[in-house]
């Protein structure tokens, strides 16, 4: 039974425990407060950090593209060098680390840290760390070292790593610890997902007295396919050699890039950039030289985001839906299917009483052409006649811009907001930019401002307008599901900003079929696609020539799709100075296709030279 | 029984001090934390969410207690024991973290059965002993539970429960020969494992140099003048921000040493002042109920509560060596405040049961 007395025990010795622990606060927090204060005050910790393992990144199949090794490092613990010992730490380090300098080995010394870095231990023998045992200033931490197994091949969508700057150690929070940063490409743009919580070591008065252990970075796994990238690459650096060998540049051609696109979702399976770097060369440090030779080249500019050329006659796609959409036509046709007779040549006047002839690229001309004809055989003519009539119904009021807003409904002159950072947005050229150049970029523009003319250029991607291969790709896309969304290389990125464009099924089945002609006899890239025999009855594509100023060759356009009756893959290829699009880019992209549609592969082929 | 009506504050009876006294340490908890962190964020890692969540869940455990009667408690004292084994049994096949493997990994939070034990362990005591049933099983249980607490390994906990059983036997009508008998094969078994190394070295070591060398553990050291800091009035104001200092859990363990640091002299006082009010109003009601079972019940809960605030006083303190044990409804953690929540349902229940119903 229940004992009250007993209770009264337990009670009382709660009570005496109490009062010891009363006795205890009172004694720290009302007469020792301040010694011990002074106490704190001297404590003295020091923290180093020791970087985290950044996550993996891993392509759409599971091929690690990009990962952290732990790796054993040789470290000094300066706080226990003292006049005395460092002879013997001096001796023992040039003794055993040949390779390493007397300046080297003066500045491990002379560093303001509490540890410096002395080797990376995997690459000398193990019975080296019985011997460093002995020497208790010496510590083994293990530490990442960032590895991507492709080298080149990812150099521009992965980036690179390299020493935070600044900026960049203010912006990211583990960046002073991790002492790496990602510079560019996905290491940039997912830097707070890969980057880790670093470890944290605490000394006082040069003894570790704590280690709190890193966090890794999260793994991602992107839309990339390594295989298709492969292709992709090859594909390309044949275009460029070929363009090489066909014409007589004032360059040497070497740049280009291509992007291989998901038409239903917009992931990105391919995206390549040349010239390419090793990225691996920023793990260790990359010379000066090397960086100079690289930067001379543009190499670090990824210009399938960033490459900035005028679309010339791939974006003729965005006349043509504005012309069955609004009922535009050439003044002789009434609608998409009526012809007009191309002379390849177009006279014609303004308002203002002056008259200018504009040549077709092909001078005996088309002949007879409506809509399709004019996209398949990239007729001039034909889309001038379109702008004319604009600029005729509609020129100086509100809706002369009608071009430059459908341009801008497809994403041009804006970011696509590709998950990957130093994206580069274009220009659509109108009236309101020129006169705002009139005073800032005066050499750019006539003192007359926007004319006519400016628009003709406009509607076949020549001029003022300047585009990049994803925007060119993502305006495809939309056109042909009628979503706009930001295209993406992380699996699990969800924010797509999807939109939704007033495009009709109808309209898509009439888009496919008449780039399905491009590729097929009468077409510009016909003579690249001919050696995939019968397939050519299921591919389309349209290919652009957009002319440079001065001497420089023309930029070499190729967006192809690898299926008419599914369509699955876009695929934009450029070739800077490249030449003719359906000389160059379109083998290049034909190749490509041969891959995605898992046919043999056959080698870059010139093809002919059209616009 | 009586049926009772069902009130806004739970069913009719209900006494609002319970209730309120249950939300002043939770609040508390809420400070603390967020002058731990003093940050204020949505995401489910900031640890002031956490916790607000935490009471959140503990808030309805609470209430769905005072709706169990204390008869229906008593009838599941062996259930609720049994079940407390499976889930100790099973614990010991789940991923080691940090040298132990006490909890299951739910996710969003980690479940430690111990916590579960504790409530099973003074339900199942205050109901063999009430009715004098002290069978061969009954103590297999309660040793077997014991010993599965010591293998995680969990040392403080293994005190706190071995205490327990301890001070309820003591305060029923055992002999006291019985109760040495007791101690002296604790003691006994103690050195068994010690000479077949079965308690770790590192256990060992931790109470041996506690009492040899003069120098605390240095964490414990690091709180002392943690607490320091605080002085009467506390420190939140105070001019030390660029102090460094080296307190580790500090948001589970030694949440204690933050809070003396924030609050000061006077906090500490009125924190263990609240306490002990509630002790002395638990104290009343074991002296004024009828029931056998709620008296040792009530008793059990009482000498679980306040052991484990003292043991964690004292350990941040540095009046003992380092066990490892929450501070109720002030640490950061989900198992202990629905553990405490679930305590503090059971004893608002008694409090409601004997209050007079017309």
């Amino acid at each position: 039974m229940f004992s009250k007395f007993r209770l009264n025990i337990i009670f009382i010795i709660f009570a005496i425990f109490l009062s010891l622990i009363f006795r205890e606060l009172f004694i720290l927090q009302i007469i020792n407060t301040d010694e011990n204060t002074q106490d704190i005050v001297n404590q003295n910790f020091e923290t180093y950090y020791i970087p985290a393992p950044r996550g993996e990144i891993i392509d759409i199949n599971g091929n690690k593209l990009a990962q952290s090794l732990l790796e054993p490092y040789l470290f000094l613990n300066l706080k226990k060098i003292n006049e005395e010992n460092k002879t013997v730490y001096k001796q023992f380090i040039s003794f055993n680390f040949n390779e390493l300098t007397n300046t080297e080995i003066d500045n491990f010394f002379n560093s303001n840290e509490l540890f410096v870095e002395i080797v990376n231990l995997n690459d000398y023998q193990t019975d080296l760390r019985i011997k460093i045992q002995d020497y208790e200033a010496f510590e083994i931490f293990n530490q990442p070292k960032r590895l991507y197994i492709y080298k080149e091949l990812f150099s521009h969508v992965i980036g690179y790593v390299g020493k935070p700057n600044q900026e960049e150690l203010i912006e990211y929070s583990n960046a002073f610890g991790n002492k790496i940063v990602g510079k560019n490409g996905l290491e940039r743009y997912y830097e707070n997902i890969l980057s880790g919580k670093p470890s944290e070591i605490t000394l006082q008065n040069g003894e570790i007295i704590d280690i709190t252990p890193a966090i890794p970075g999260q793994d991602i796994q992107i839309t990339i396919d390594v295989n298709a990238q492969e292709v992709v690459k090859e594909s390309l650096q044949q275009g460029i050699v070929l363009a090489n060998k066909s014409f007589e540049t004032v360059n040497l051609i070497e740049r280009g890039a291509v992007v291989v696109q998901k038409i239903d979702t917009g992931e990105i399976t391919a995206m390549v950039s040349l010239p390419d770097f090793d990225p691996n060369q920023f793990v260790s440090g990359i010379s000066e030289f090397e960086f100079k030779k690289l930067n001379r080249t543009q190499a670090f500019n990824n210009f399938a985001i960033q490459g900035l050329y005028p679309p010339g006659s791939v974006f003729k796609v965005v006349a043509y839906w504005l012309a069955v959409n609004e009922g535009i036509f050439p003044e002789e046709a009434s609608n998409s299917g009526q012809y007009v007779n191309c002379e390849g040549s177009l006279s014609f006047g303004f308002d203002d009483g002056s008259k200018q002839v504009y040549q077709d690229w092909k001078p005996e001309g088309h002949g007879k052409v409506n809509l399709s004809e004019a996209l398949k055989q990239s007729c001039n003519v034909y889309f001038w006649d379109i702008a004319l009539k604009i600029w005729r119904t509609f020129g100086n009021t509100d809706s002369e811009a009608m071009l430059q807003e459908y341009s801008k409904k497809l994403g041009f002159s804006s970011m696509s907001n590709i998950d990957l950072p130093f994206e580069r947005e274009g220009v659509i050229p109108d009236r309101q930019l020129f006169e705002d150049w009139k005073i800032s970029k005066p050499e750019l523009v006539r003192p007359e401002g926007w004319l006519g003319g400016d628009l003709m250029n406009l509607i076949i991607g020549q001029g003022a307008i300047t585009t990049t291969p994803i925007q060119v790709s993502n305006a495809y896309r939309t056109l042909m599901t009628g979503i706009k969304s930001n295209p993406y290389l992380y699996y699990e990125n969800s924010d797509l900003n999807e939109e939704n464009i007033n495009i009709s099924s109808e309209f898509v089945n009439f888009l496919l079929d008449d780039l399905n002609l491009v590729t097929n006899p009468g077409g510009t890239a016909y003579r690249s696609f001919q050696v995939m025999g019968d397939l050519t009855y299921d591919i389309g594509g349209k290919t652009g020539t957009a002319q440079n100023a001065g001497d420089l060759n023309n930029t070499s356009w190729f967006v192809g799709v690898d299926s008419i009756s599914n369509p699955e893959y876009l695929i934009v290829t450029v070739v800077e100075e490249g030449g003719s699009g359906s000389a160059v880019a379109a083998p290049v992209s034909r190749r490509i296709i041969q891959y995605l549609l898992e046919e043999s592969l056959t080698p870059v082929e010139f093809g002919e030279i059209t616009e | 029984m009586i049926n009772r009506r069902i009130t806004i504050l739970g069913p009719e009876g209900t006494n609002i001090y319970v209730i309120f006294q249950y939300l002043i340490f939770c609040v508390i908890s809420w400070f603390t934390l967020f002058n731990i962190t003093n940050e204020i964020g949505l995401d489910i890692q900031n640890v002031l969410v956490r916790q607000i969540t935490f009471t959140l869940i503990g808030l309805i455990v609470f209430f769905l207690f005072t709706y169990v009667s204390i008869s229906n408690i008593f009838g599941l004292s062996y259930v609720l024991m049994v079940s407390s084994t499976i889930l100790l049994i099973g614990v010991l096949f789940t991923e080691e973290s940090l040298g132990a493997r006490r909890r299951y990994d739910l996710g969003v939070f980690d479940f430690q059965p111990s916590e579960f034990t504790k409530i099973a362990f003074v339900i199942f005591l205050a109901s063999i002993i009430s009715q004098k049933r002290n069978n061969l099983f009954a103590i297999a249980l309660i040793f077997s539970n014991i010993l599965l607490i010591y293998s995680q390994p969990d040392l403080g906990t293994t005190i706190i429960l071995l205490s327990v059983v301890l001070g309820m036997y003591f305060i029923s009508d055992v002999k006291m020969k019985t109760l040495f008998a007791f101690l002296i094969t604790l003691f006994i078994s103690f050195f068994i494992l010690l000479e077949f190394d079965l308690v770790s070295a590192f256990q060992v070591q931790r109470i041996t140099d506690f009492y040899s060398a003069e120098i605390q553990d240095f964490s414990q050291r690091q709180s002392r003048l943690q607490i320091s800091l605080g002085g009467f009035l506390g420190d939140s104001a105070s001019n030390t921000e660029n102090i460094s200092i080296f307190v580790p859990v500090q948001t589970t363990d030694f949440i204690f040493s933050s809070f003396a640091k924030s609050f000061g002299f006077i906090g500490c006082v009125a924190l263990l002042f609240f306490w002990v009010f509630f002790g002395f109003r638990i104290y009343s009601l074991i002296i004024t109920t009828d029931s056998q079972f709620e008296k040792f019940l009530l008793a059990g809960f009482m000498i679980l509560l306040y052991l484990q605030i003292l043991i964690n006083i004292a350990t941040v303190v540095g009046l003992i060596p380092l066990t490892g044990d929450p501070f109720p409804l002030l640490s950061l953690g989900g198992s202990s405040i629905i553990a405490v929540s679930s305590i503090f349902g059971i004893i608002n229940r008694i409090f409601i049961e004997n209050n007079q119903v017309i």
